[in-house]
């Protein structure tokens, strides 16, 4: 069953893997067998993505089908059941109001074991600062849609510095405007334009690939 | 008056272009300029006061230009496409595209909900943002493919437009009033600015209006992107029917455009990023293809600026006639699309503003010149930025070292 459900579930065959999900979940050790099986899923579509076979439409299918099954599933499972390999501060920076590019990252990096702590969109500078303090996470995730974004960045990230916790944490910037010379024009440690390159190389910076 | 100089100038600026768009070479290589919230920056003010005062805007945009000539011109207020409120409006001709992009003042008036500008919802140094919605349900999709006009105007309208929420009431009614006060006097402005820009010897007439995939208008106004990448895996027949229904509807609001003088249709592609070669042909391309053609019928050509990556779906172009129109890209690399598109379409962009942003002028002019080296032979290719919004603190030696490099390689 579970082969038949990572099978539906990346060929975006959605009625057919959130049936097996449900069914599967009722079995004894089912919702473990469920997450895992959603988590190699969500790892494959990201693969494929990178691959050049499938394109962003499938990673939001693929995130809504996670996310569908999940609803059903998380609540069946203790907590020890559901390991992180670490956390991410995630917001877009401030000035932007966009959130689409985050959330399929998010659904994306939470699948593949990250705790994702959404901090949301057009976020002051100091809310990366407090929120860093609070959850003193390993990652911090920054979005951007508008070339606007890319000044915000750099903003963020010297008033991270400034707070002394910039050796404390890796800055992955992501969103449609980023690129290499953006990633060093800004100070961060990593850069993506697409979902599936951000989750991968966060897990690099946790070391955990 | 525009002095003969500068009537020279417009003519030999509009006769580059044309010659790029007919797969030719001009005498140089025309170049679109750099523009967006630096240029506001550049003149001392906000993007709030570049936004909402026309007299501020076209100072700034003339100072920009006196610095930075190119072949096209920034200048005028900007604004986010309201294409709904076209769409209801389709049957009114004098007023449909006068609806179509909703500026920083004509937002004040409607309180648009996918709308954000400086100074009202976002500090007055911030770039306006669209940042759409959904605005329909699934179980829509038929009352939308029967009737796309009566739809937006019953449906959409009410529920996106905060003052036309109740439509008829004294608010709504007074709020259209208002609406028509506004744009008399930025109609009266624009010809200002206009009348500036001829002065520098900028073309007039001639002009560009807009186009839209009709997938994208779903996308954007009614069921927002992610939703609508879901319909099409969930409702199919559905979506093909509603982008049939859209395309008469959008056709007949272009060709208001052409009526009023425009020559060129300009289609920002959205979607197209997020398909599969398989979903692209399948859904977006079919009646994006026909509305081109049933342009070009009329005369018309069409530009698409091709957001995101586009590598997938260069082929489809090729199924238009050559001499088509213009593809703008903004993260496919231009010498990709000129490996399959050379001789078929002119090819727009080139320059990666995230190099304008963080280079080094010495790296800028390497960076001109190694792209002007591979994209000028042949013809057939406006130089350009991929996106038309460089921020507020790029550095202006940086721009100086784009124009000057153009200066230098751009010659043939």
């Amino acid at each position: 069953m579970r082969e038949e459900l990572l099978k539906s579930f990346v060929d975006m065959d959605e009625q057919e893997a959130v049936r097996i999900a449900r069914e599967l979940v009722e079995s004894d050790g089912g919702a473990v067998a469920v997450l895992e099986t959603c988590k190699e899923a969500m790892e494959e579509v990201g693969r494929l993505f990178e691959a050049g076979e499938y394109f962003l439409s499938e990673l939001i299918a693929a995130g809504d089908m996670f996310n569908q099954i999940m609803e059903f599933t998380l609540p069946k499972l203790q907590g020890d059941e559901v390991a992180s390999i670490g956390t991410m501060v995630l917001g877009t920076v401030q000035g932007d109001v966009h959130n689409i590019g985050k959330d399929i990252f998010k659904v994306m990096a939470e699948a593949s074991g990250i705790n994702v702590i959404d901090i949301g969109i057009d976020v002051p500078h100091e809310k990366f600062v407090e929120a860093i303090k609070e959850h003193k996470p390993e990652l911090v995730g920054m979005c951007c849609l508008i070339t606007l974004g890319v000044d915000s960045m750099k903003r963020t990230i010297e008033v991270i510095k400034e707070a002394g916790l910039r050796d404390d944490i890796k800055i992955i910037i992501g969103g449609g405007r980023v690129s290499q010379a953006v990633m060093e024009h800004v100070g961060a440690d990593a850069w993506a334009d697409d979902a599936a390159r951000g989750v991968r190389l966060s897990k690099e910076l946790l070391g955990k690939e | 008056m525009v002095s003969p100089e500068m009537q020279k100038l417009a003519q030999e600026r509009a006769a580059r272009m044309q010659a790029a768009i007919e797969l030719k070479e001009p005498d140089r290589v025309p170049f679109t300029g750099l523009g967006g919230d630096i240029v506001a920056a550049y003149a001392g003010i906000t993007a709030y006061e570049f936004e909402f005062d026309f007299e501020k805007n076209r100072q700034a945009a003339i100072k920009w230009l006196k610095d930075f000539p190119a072949d096209s011109p920034v200048g005028g207020i900007g604004g986010l496409d309201n294409l709904a409120m076209s769409v209801a409006f389709v049957d009114f001709p004098d007023l449909a595209n006068q609806f179509f992009m909703v500026n920083g003042p004509m937002n004040d008036v409607l309180n648009m909900k996918f709308a954000r500008f400086p100074g009202r919802q976002l500090d007055e140094y911030s770039s306006r943002q669209f940042i759409g919605g959904k605005n329909m349900e699934p179980e829509e999709y038929d009352e939308l493919i029967a009737d796309p006009v009566k739809f937006s105007y019953e449906k959409i309208l009410p529920r996106i437009a905060g003052n036309l929420a109740d439509l008829g009431s004294p608010t709504s009614l007074a709020t259209m009033a208002r609406l028509g006060m506004v744009k008399a006097q930025q109609a009266a402005e624009m010809r200002k600015t206009g009348a500036a820009l001829a002065e520098l010897g900028y073309p007039t007439g001639g002009g560009s209006t807009f186009a839209f995939a009709p997938l994208d208008y779903i996308g954007d106004h009614l069921r927002d992107l992610p939703n609508l990448v879901l319909d099409i895996r969930r409702y199919p027949d559905k979506v093909k029917a509603a982008a049939e229904a859209i395309l008469e509807v959008l056709v007949k609001w272009t060709l208001q455009g052409k009526a009023a003088g425009a020559v060129q249709a300009g289609f920002p592609l959205h979607l197209n990023e997020y398909l599969s070669p398989k979903l692209y042909r399948e859904f977006y391309w079919p009646t994006l293809k026909e509305y081109i053609l049933r342009l070009r019928e009329e005369g018309m050509r069409s530009r698409l600026f091709c957001e995101g990556w586009h590598d997938a779906h260069l082929d489809t172009f090729l199924e238009l006639p050559a001499g088509w129109g213009i593809a703008a890209f903004e993260k496919t690399d231009v010498r990709k699309a000129k490996k399959v598109l050379a001789g078929h379409t002119c090819i727009s962009g080139g320059i990666d503003v995230g190099v304008v942003i963080s280079g080094t002028p010495a790296e800028i002019d390497e960076y001109i010149k190694r792209l002007l080296g591979d994209m000028m032979p042949g013809g057939g290719f406006i130089l350009g930025p991929n996106v038309g919004n460089l921020p507020r603190n790029t550095p202006i030696e940086n721009v100086a070292a784009v124009y000057e490099a153009v200066e230098k390689y751009g010659k043939y």
